[in-house]
């Protein structure tokens, strides 16, 4: 009786290592494919932040923007009282 | 001891193994990921600071952009009036219907590129001594009357058979289907007409009186050939007249030949 039950838990144990076995060779497969991916973004995130720089640019752009909408203005006025109305 | 507690050892040994084997690999894997991270983060932060004040900035580029397009707009409904969406139909196709929902106004948008060439548009809106501007203004013509139609002349010096292709003269103006300005009324009745040359009403004309029927005389009418009972030829068919045939226009109901009467029929 006792050596069927151990020869029973020598079975067991067997399962479970190929069980356990699988299991770690998932969770490391999974860990693995983590860190190229990270150094993607890491690519993708520097040139973004370089590309960037560029926004700068649209303080100047506002100001042109405002001085355009100012000279356009003007001009209408001047249109406005140089042409017939309708 | 037994076998099977040697088996049991050993199988409890290689389940150790394995799980430091695995658990060490995957630390490693986490370290390279934390590595990682730590690289990508202050790029994130870099990106979120780069981004952080664009949207007041567009906005405000966006409020001037929009304050402008709304005056240039309300300016050219004061100065177009009804043919603005026709305007602006014709420079950005599309964009009428859009420009009349903006201004709130409904209406059909016609495409006054397809009535007049843009020379003829530009001195339509511009010179009102123009004829074709005259019909637009209210008042009277800024320009000489007599000479207006002199830039019409430069660009239309000669019909289009005679003109010298190398100058790329524009074409003639092409009336649309349904011009916003049209001249013209639609007949009421074919082949009538509702105004004068001179743009009077011309007042209904009465319906003519219907035919008299022939006065029936002693032997003035002919008896029918029924009533002959024969063959014979028929008598030369000379109208009688009953009454003075009217002066103008003559009537022949009786010619057989097509020779008319009016001058160019002689």
């Amino acid at each position: 009786m006792a050596d069927a039950a151990l020869w029973i838990m020598v079975i067991i144990l067997a399962v479970v290592i190929v069980v356990l076995l699988q299991l770690l060779k998932r969770i490391l497969m999974a860990a693995t494919s983590i860190p190229p991916k990270i150094d993607a973004i890491a690519g993708v995130a520097a040139a973004g932040s370089k590309d960037l720089d560029a926004v700068a640019v649209l303080l100047t752009t506002q100001g042109y923007i405002k001085s355009i909408r100012a000279s356009v203005l003007d001009y209408g006025g001047s249109l406005d009282a140089a042409l017939p109305d309708y | 001891m037994e076998i099977q507690v040697a088996i049991i050892i050993l199988l409890i040994a290689v389940i150790i193994t394995e799980l430091a084997l695995f658990l060490l690999a995957t630390i490693v894997q986490l370290f390279k990921i934390n590595a990682g991270l730590s690289v990508v983060l202050p790029l994130v932060g870099q990106i979120v600071a780069k981004t952080n004040p664009v949207n007041p900035v567009v906005d405000d580029i966006n409020v001037n952009l929009v304050v402008t397009r709304d005056a240039l707009e309300n300016l050219m409904l004061k100065k177009g009036g009804p043919d603005s969406a026709g305007l602006v139909e014709s420079l950005f196709p599309g964009e009428g219907a859009k420009f009349l929902r903006r201004v709130n106004r409904s209406g059909k948008v016609i495409n006054v590129g397809t009535v007049y060439t843009r020379g003829v548009g530009i001195l339509a809106g511009l010179g009102r001594g123009a004829p074709i501007g005259a019909a637009h203004s209210k008042g009277s013509a800024i320009r000489d009357p007599q000479y207006s139609t002199s830039e019409v002349a430069k660009l239309y010096p000669a019909p289009p058979d005679r003109r010298d292709p190398t100058q790329n003269i524009p074409k003639a103006p092409v009336i649309g289907k349904d011009p916003v300005h049209s001249p013209y009324e639609a007949a009421v009745t074919p082949g009538t007409r509702t105004r004068d040359a001179q743009g009077q009403k011309i007042e209904t004309p009465p319906p003519p009186p219907a035919p008299e029927p022939a006065p029936t005389g002693g032997g003035a009418s002919a008896p029918p050939p029924s009533a002959a009972g024969a063959p014979a030829d028929p008598p030369p068919a000379e109208p009688v007249p009953a009454q003075p045939p009217p002066a103008d226009p003559p009537s022949t109901p009786g010619r057989l030949s097509a020779k008319g009467s009016r001058p160019w029929e002689r």
